[in-house]
């Protein structure tokens, strides 16, 4: 027994490529964001609520273990990248076996598949060499008034049918991980560049700080510029609408001008200015008091969404099905018969009624065929 | 026979007084009235499913789903009623949420009925909506004009996903239950897992809120106004039932003999404790009634005295939607135990296979998964129009995760590793759980951005 790097390298990458490590993983993940709901967090809570929520000793357990903020904790970012690796690891171990089968699909059946496929019917045929090529040409009509596209497969000594519905199937599930994975790296970079503050600002004033939770400011590269703001109310007093006229100013000229109200907000060179509040200070007049957000990921996450759509939408509803069609002679009895062969990759059940389906459509071009052969014979085994 | 000429005899009744109440009132088609009559329909629905799997009678399900039919009408008036009042679809508070959820739900039953063939699934839907029901009852009905944020074309569209996505889960579960029955789980597995479900209720209820001096303790519930009655900023004011807590402890010691006498049954090994187990179920249930009546009762007639120091207010009728769920939750899996204890031998022939049934689980959780997908993304991109982040962890944000991530698992479990068959049920029956608790729980018991539902 010998345990060197490259077996020791190849047990860790088993491990990490599993199911079972995603698996728990993400159970894991669960249950500290479950932990992160129920405890109070600080970044939303204030430090009076936390004090009277929790006695000094828990809290100060809570705090050195992360308890209190888990959703920035490095376990919990270390376990989000965990997920990630093991994702990308599940990813390469297995997509180069399903490459091979989606880039050079199987098609022609040997023998040896033909005995084991499911579902699959044989009909007979008249003996002679004319109706090998004929009952292709049947068939294919067939697959044609199905919506296939069949393709016919010329080898050495062979011919055949090869059709398929949905290859990109295959590969969703691929689609759905990476779209996660992109999301991912787009949260990281919003992580890590972007940022959020308040500005306040009177009517008529204008102003390039921003003022961080943190009490830290920082400088935007233009002028915003506040021109009126205001608030209705319903009869009951419940705010109906709050909005602010905003202006950019680059180097004194009014660049871009926007009235902006609660869900829609005013997008400048990467910036976004909501509206958060309204109010009135005794001598200056009325305020608005607006939320500044940077972020330089988001539009990876949405395209992350974007994609997990379309891949989640492959993979429920996209089905890869094949079709085979072979003309085969028993060795024996040298009998000719249509062999008809279909496989897909899920909803078997409801493949099968169209797989049937198929099958008699197939029969029914194959009929005048037969009826007008030679010897009269009309013979369909199944 | 006679089930479904009691059932038409008490559905007639309760219309003709909820009619009499009405003509007094002078207003026959308000809101409340239609979601009365939603509410009695889809009571009667649920009696004559349950019939079904009882007696098996084909004319059962027949009445059955004209009752359904009746209550989605009654339910499709009562949201068209809100949407006219408020002139927004019905979408923006906790009450409007269930009342299109209640519809939703009814309408997947029927479609799984007609569809998938599954004739017993309003067993466990009808319920559900039952409580949907009874819990509206006890939210804010009043009509609000719409707040700023929630002025959004965003609004309808997640909220629509998110119902239908709640919807999509509730029948997976419905599915996964039928297919529990369906497989011959064993009556026994069921009695412990259902009186110990029970018991879990009533022993969270007892040590949450039994007060001083034997009474029930609760949020206190401003009757008119029906919302929690805060006595300081996140500090809900507690108000006691006098004696009320007595009963159900009481309650609590009656729910647990079934599982006791499970218990004996298992150590002794001696199958009469069994029986007496399955008897016990008929008294916890009469138990369980009881004390769900009184306390509606009680906290109806108001009287209860708050336990603050200032003890100025008082007597405001006390209940909280938590409570309430527990208390039905309770009735309905003892209910569903009795379903399977007096399930007829030929309850199989009436209900698909198991492999079907659970294929149509996975079915419906493949459909309930992409929906909850886009709810969460849909959700995630109002709030980023909104408040200027796509994510901040907020609770109802995490368990919409937490959802998604169980099902997520799931699937992973069923496509990769190869669950099947009653794994599987188990595992969309906790999903369920975390719905459920994603819906309701957040909403009440964890404090978010996310208020207003």
């Amino acid at each position: 027994m010998s345990l060197g790097p490259r077996s020791i390298f190849r047990k860790t990458w088993r491990t990490v490529a599993s199911v079972e490590a995603g698996v728990v993983l993400l159970i894991l993940v669960v249950i500290l964001s479950a932990v992160g709901t129920i405890v109070l967090q600080r970044p939303v809570t204030s430090a009076d609520e936390m004090q009277s929520a929790y006695s000094p000793q828990v809290l100060r357990i809570l705090d050195a273990v992360g308890l209190t903020d888990v959703f920035h904790s490095w376990w919990f970012l270390g376990l989000l990248f965990l997920v990630s690796l093991c994702i990308v690891a599940a990813s390469i171990d297995r997509l180069p076996h399903r490459w091979r089968y989606f880039s050079s699909p199987y098609r022609y059946p040997d023998e040896g598949f033909r005995r084991a496929n499911r579902p699959q019917k044989s009909l007979a045929l008249v003996n002679a060499k004319a109706f090998e090529e004929s009952s292709l040409v049947a068939a294919e009509r067939a697959l044609q008034s199905k919506g296939y596209n069949p393709e016919r497969v010329v080898r050495q000594d062979h011919i055949g049918i090869f059709a398929e519905h949905h290859r990109i199937s295959e590969l969703a599930v691929y689609i759905v991980h990476s779209s996660l994975l992109l999301i991912f790296f787009g949260a990281i970079v919003d992580g890590l560049w972007g940022w959020r503050g308040t500005m306040n600002l009177n009517e008529g004033q204008s102003s390039n700080v921003v003022a961080m939770r943190d009490g830290e400011t920082r400088t935007l590269p233009f002028y915003l510029r506040c021109d009126a703001a205001g608030e209705e109310n319903y009869k009951d007093g419940t705010p109906k609408r709050m909005w602010s006229k905003l202006a950019v100013v680059k180097a004194g000229q009014d660049v871009q001008k926007k009235e902006i109200v609660v869900n829609d907000p005013l997008l400048s060179s990467g910036f976004r200015f909501y509206q958060s509040s309204y109010g009135t200070n005794g001598t200056l007049g009325h305020f608005t008091e607006l939320e500044v957000s940077h972020e330089p990921g988001q539009w990876v996450v949405w395209s992350g969404v974007v994609l997990m759509g379309i891949g989640l939408a492959f993979v429920f509803y996209l089905v890869h099905m094949r079709i085979w069609v072979v003309p085969v002679r028993d060795p024996k009895t040298g009998k000719l018969s249509l062999w008809i062969g279909g496989s897909a990759n899920r909803n078997r059940d409801g493949f099968e009624k169209r797989f049937n389906d198929l099958v008699a459509s197939i029969e029914n071009e194959l009929k005048p065929l037969t009826c007008s052969a030679p010897d009269g014979a009309t013979r369909f085994g199944r | 026979m006679t089930l479904i000429v009691l059932v038409g005899l008490a559905i007639a009744f309760l219309l003709y007084i909820a009619f009499l109440n009405g003509s007094r009132n002078g207003s026959l088609w308000s809101e409340t009235n239609l979601l009365f009559a939603t509410l009695i329909f889809y009571a009667g629905a649920g009696a004559l499913y349950l019939g079904f799997g009882v007696t098996g009678a084909e004319s059962c399900v027949k009445f059955a789903s004209l009752a359904t039919w009746l209550g989605l009408i009654a339910n499709t008036a009562a949201v068209a009623h809100r949407w006219y009042d408020a002139g927004h679809p019905p979408f923006s508070n906790v009450y409007e949420m269930l009342l299109s959820f209640v519809w939703a739900l009814a309408v997947l039953t029927l479609i799984a009925e007609k569809k998938y063939g599954v004739k017993v699934i309003g067993t466990i839907t009808m319920p559900v909506a039952i409580v949907g029901v009874v819990l509206m009852q006890l939210l804010r009905t009043s009509v609000h004009p719409l707040i700023p944020l929630l002025q959004s074309t965003w609004l309808d569209v997640h909220v629509t996903l998110a119902i239908l996505a709640y919807a999509a889960c509730t029948l997976s579960f419905a599915f996964a239950m039928m297919f529990l029955i369906q497989d011959n789980v064993k009556t026994e597995t069921f009695l412990a897992i259902s009186s110990a479900s029970t018991l879990a209720i009533y022993a969270s209820i007892v040590l949450i809120c039994f007060g001083r001096w034997g009474g029930l303790s609760l949020a206190a519930w401003s009757k008119d106004r029906k919302v929690e009655v805060f006595f300081f900023q996140g500090l809900r004011l507690p108000v006691t039932i006098r004696e009320m807590g007595w009963l159900i402890t009481a309650a609590l010691l009656v729910v647990a003999l079934p599982l006791a006498c499970y218990g004996l049954a298992r150590w002794r090994n001696n199958l009469s404790f069994l029986t007496l187990a399955n008897r016990s179920v008929f008294v916890s249930i009469l138990m369980q009634g009881l004390t769900l009546a009184v306390l509606l009762l009680s906290a109806h007639a108001g009287g209860s005295t708050a336990d603050n120091s200032a003890g100025s207010s008082s007597a405001t009728a006390a209940a909280s939607p938590f409570l309430l769920t527990g208390l039905l939750a309770g009735i309905f899996i003892s209910l569903l135990y009795l379903l399977l204890l007096l399930r007829r031998p030929d309850l199989e022939r009436l209900l698909p296979t198991t492999d079907k049934l659970d294929r149509i689980t996975y079915r419906t959780i493949s459909l309930a998964f992409p929906l909850l997908t886009v709810t969460i993304a849909t959700g995630a991109y109002w709030a980023n129009q909104t408040w200027g982040s796509y994510w901040s962890w907020d609770p109802k944000e995490t368990w919409a995760a937490i959802t998604w991530l169980v099902y997520a698992l799931y699937l992973h479990m069923r496509i990769t590793v190869g669950w099947r068959g009653r794994r599987a049920a188990y595992f969309a029956i906790a999903g369920f759980a975390v719905v459920i608790f994603t819906f309701f729980g957040v909403t009440y018991l964890l404090r978010g951005l996310h208020a207003f539902a």
